[in-house]
């Protein structure tokens, strides 16, 4: 055991009192005695004991911690961080519009919150608790006595510390034997305090510098131009085994990986019994100007409904949910009729970022004049004007029969914007009249 | 510390003696009159006799979650040995050991079911329930015998654990035998279990079936965080009423008062954590079959009750007891205690009452006198227990740790 004790170099120079330690008998009197320290006004002096001691804190007159306003201010500056870094990042810097959610929402931005309200606090009681006990401290003068190693197994010690000013060899061992201590000891540590051996320095210095290297490696090879393709870390997610749309294949003769449909045969569904219903014009070619029905199928009040819902769907967020801006309105905010898509480009036009053309206004006579099969082809085939394509096609997302219910909406939207009184029934025009003011 | 357990064992704190029988008279005539006050205030409500098994649905559930609180923390401490609970262990078991009156106070809530138009369970009425294919589908689980064997058994169930830890305790208090407590603990991890499932399904039962087409597998730990919060800030209560009655004066110290305090806010911020995950998921997925329940309770007459949950629920409490002091000094705890044992009284109102109206917020002479006169018979239930058995478990192996216990 005793080869474990630090042995002190007595060719180091001259050693001197670092510290007066005395070992008591019990808790109890180590409490007692710790009372008389620190009533006699001692500041850096400590208790040793080899178990936690209920009430020694009171005894050693130490006062309370800062340390829960530390982690307090800490939990504060984690929740303003989160909350700033998400306003930031969603609502100013890269504001990304998704499913007309608003840019910036208290309840979606808790979590995160939460999450480093916990960090900054966990981080701040850990570095706190360090700090505030002054860790890692490497040597401490209680360690030059063999007798100090009771403090882990039966013994209570007091250590008072020569850097306190009350200090004095003679009166501070004094006052710890009058105070029933069964050993007293001066610890004595060389006068110069020890250094560290240069080889620890330059170990460090290698060490650190090693350690920038592997991240000085993946730098300078993903900033270099190079022959070799770049090391791919997770090579299967880079390359997966598959085609994208428009590769090419070796495997069939026209060399197209996309394959079209096997000559002579229709997909479920896609029958077209009834060419009016899949192209919206008759034998003829001209546009067919009522909607063509299935076998069995009629124009009721569940097929305008099903028009309006897939219209909200799928033209509201561009056209406006009342089909846009109609004459009789002008003057009014034409924000308020425009979809959500078209209000953000227009602003963003305006603003000199990108081209809009602003959709047709679909209650207008230019579009209510246009027959049912026109309507149709538009919204499946979408518009180009002068070469420049305003209206995709929506015949991949919508279905056929979908799109035919959307036409017979649009018919209905366009006499919500062009009825007279008289077409308004009864009920509900008395209701309108008396809202009035 | 064997010199404490000595002296606290020759202390006259052990029983609540000769107080009990004047004290049970007092809150039964309390009780009598207060509800005798709700049934008459039903009677002239526009809502009537509805109006009423609505509001005592409210109340019922308030002060069962006092109870299934307590029980959930007496199974807490063995399963955790936990050394420095043990003083305040018994009030615990004995508000447990109130289940069977609260079987009994349950079956109001049975007879109504038979009672179509005045029963609070839509599903149950089936003029209500007509026409919805949700609640068709949902017949197998939401149909009255089953409803009433579910009850059964959790209250049967609840009621034989609160039993079990009650009888060994106050046993051992004569015998002083530590294998009861070695009992005790290899039953507390099942009970646990058994605890979880069945709450988790009486609430489905009583409260969240209020709204049959409506779900949320989170309602459950909803429910028990604030039977948490709600039988802490009880206990607090209790024990500084039993204090300044001169019992109990020096095996409860403010050590155990500031345990009792973290606990109560740590679990203010776990109902906190609960009610946003519930709230969050259905904000951010705006499913109209999820968001009709928070929307009945965005209403006008609801939008206030619902602010003041979240700040007198959570924010505020947070705020007033994070510091050491307000949970070690029994004015400033019992006032928190007080404060939260209200909001826990609100967020009962909040869960079951959208549901009769979302059009104005109920709040009347039948729930005051529902409030007191079910809390009438509730203390003189506990009390009728606490008669039987002393305040504190006097033998039990670890009360010396807990008499002499301190936070450091």
């Amino acid at each position: 055991m005793a080869d474990n004790v630090p042995q002190l170099d007595s060719s180091a120079g001259a050693l001197k009192v670092a510290a007066a330690i005395g070992r008591f008998a019990s808790a109890g009197a180590l409490k007692a005695a710790a009372e008389a320290v620190r009533d006699e006004g001692y500041r850096h002096w400590d208790a040793h004991s080899p178990y936690p001691i209920h009430g020694i804190e009171r005894s050693m007159g130490i006062r309370p911690t800062v340390l829960p306003w530390l982690v307090f201010g800490a939990g504060l500056t984690g929740a303003a961080v989160a909350i700033l870094l998400q306003w930031w990042t969603n609502a100013v810097d890269y504001p990304f519009l998704i499913s007309g959610k608003p840019l910036f929402s208290l309840p979606a931005n808790i979590p995160v919150a939460f999450e480093l309200v916990i960090l900054f606090s966990a981080l701040a009681a850990f570095a706190g608790a360090l700090l505030l006990s002054r860790l890692p401290q490497f040597h401490h003068p209680v360690f030059a006595s063999e007798e100090f190693r009771r403090a882990t197994c039966d013994g209570f010690f007091i250590s008072i510390e020569a850097s306190d000013p009350e200090f004095d060899e003679v009166k501070t061992t004094g006052l710890l034997e009058a105070l029933g201590a069964e050993s007293v000891e001066l610890c004595r540590l060389p006068a110069a305090a020890p250094r560290l051996p240069r080889a620890f320095y330059t170990a460090a210095a290698l060490a650190v510098c090693l350690a920038l290297l592997p991240p000085l490696g993946v730098a300078w090879y993903r900033a270099a131009p190079k022959r070799q393709p770049r090391i791919h870390p997770l090579h299967d997610m880079a390359f997966q085994p598959k085609y994208k749309a428009q590769a090419a294949s070796d495997l069939f003769a026209d060399g197209r990986a996309m394959r079209p449909p096997v000559a002579g045969t229709v997909a479920r569904g896609e029958l077209d019994e009834d060419p009016r219903r899949a192209t919206g014009k008759d034998e003829a070619g001209n546009y067919v100007t009522s909607i063509p029905l299935a076998p069995g199928a009629a124009i009721d009040k569940a097929m305008i409904l099903r028009g309006k819902d897939r219209f909200r769907i799928y033209c509201a967020p561009c056209h406006g949910l009342a089909g846009g801006m109609p004459e009789g309105a002008a003057g009014e905010d034409a924000e308020k009729w425009q979809g959500m898509v078209s209000i953000r480009a227009a602003r963003r036009a305006a603003g000199g970022e990108g081209t809009w053309t602003p959709p047709r206004v679909l209650t207008s006579a230019y579009v209510q004049d246009q027959p049912d099969g026109k309507l149709f082809e538009t919204i499946s085939r979408g518009v180009v004007n002068q070469e420049v394509r305003t209206m995709p096609g929506y015949a991949v997302q919508i279905p056929r029969e979908d799109r035919w219910a959307i036409v017979l909406y649009l018919r209905a939207l366009g006499r919500s914007q062009n009825a007279s009184a008289g077409e308004v029934p009864p009920p509900v025009r008395e209701a309108s009249v008396s809202e009035e003011p | 510390m064997r010199d404490q357990v000595k002296r606290f064992r020759s202390g006259e704190l052990r029983a609540l003696g000769e107080i009990a029988p004047r004290a049970i008279k007092i809150a039964l005539a309390i009780a009598a009159a207060a509800l005798a006050l709700a049934i008459v205030a039903a009677t002239f409500d526009e809502q009537g006799p509805r109006r009423f098994f609505f509001s005592y649905l409210v109340n019922y559930a308030f002060y069962l979650s006092i109870s299934l609180g307590a029980l959930i923390f007496v199974a807490l401490q063995h399963a955790s040995r936990a050394g420095w609970s043990v003083t305040v262990r018994r009030l615990n078991e004995i508000l447990a050991a109130n289940m069977p009156l609260l079987a009994v106070l349950f079956l109001p809530v049975a007879i109504s079911l038979f009672l179509p138009r005045w029963c609070p369970f839509s599903w149950a009425d089936a003029e209500r329930a007509a026409g919805s294919e949700l609640i068709a589908h949902k017949r197998v689980y939401l149909n009255v015998p089953f409803f009433l064997i579910r009850a059964g058994v959790y209250l049967g169930l609840w009621a034989w654990m609160a039993r079990f830890f009650l009888s060994r305790s106050v046993r051992q208090d004569e015998s002083g035998d530590p294998e009861l407590t070695l009992q005790m603990e290899r039953f507390s991890g099942p009970a646990i279990v058994l605890f979880g499932f069945s709450v988790t399904f009486a609430s489905f039962d009583w409260l969240m079936s209020l709204e049959p087409e409506w779900f949320s597998s989170i309602y459950g730990v909803y429910y028990f965080s604030g039977a948490a919060v709600g039988s802490l800030a009880a206990v607090i209560l209790l024990a500084i009423a039993l204090q300044s009655g001169g019992r109990l004066t020096e095996s409860i110290t403010v050590e155990h008062y500031h345990d009792l305090g973290k606990l109560l806010l740590a679990f203010v911020v776990f109902w906190g954590y609960i009610a946003f995950s519930q709230y969050m998921l259905i904000w951010y997925a705006n499913i109209p079959e999820e968001t009709t329940w928070y929307l009945a309770r965005q209403t006008p007459a609801w939008l206030w009750a619902s602010l003041a949950l979240l700040l007198g629920h959570l924010l505020i409490p947070l705020v007033g007891m994070i510091s050491r002091q307000a949970k070690r000094r029994k004015a400033i705890l019992g006032f928190w205690a007080a404060w939260l044992l209200a909001f826990h009284w609100l967020d009962m109102h909040y869960l079951a009452m959208p549901s009769l109206s979302n059009a104005r917020f109920p709040l009347g002479l039948v729930d005051l006198g529902l409030l007191v006169g079910l809390g009438g018979l509730y203390v003189a239930g506990a009390i009728r227990v606490a008669q039987a058995a002393s305040l504190v478990p006097a033998r039990d192996p670890r009360l010396g740790e807990a008499i002499s216990f301190e936070n450091v």
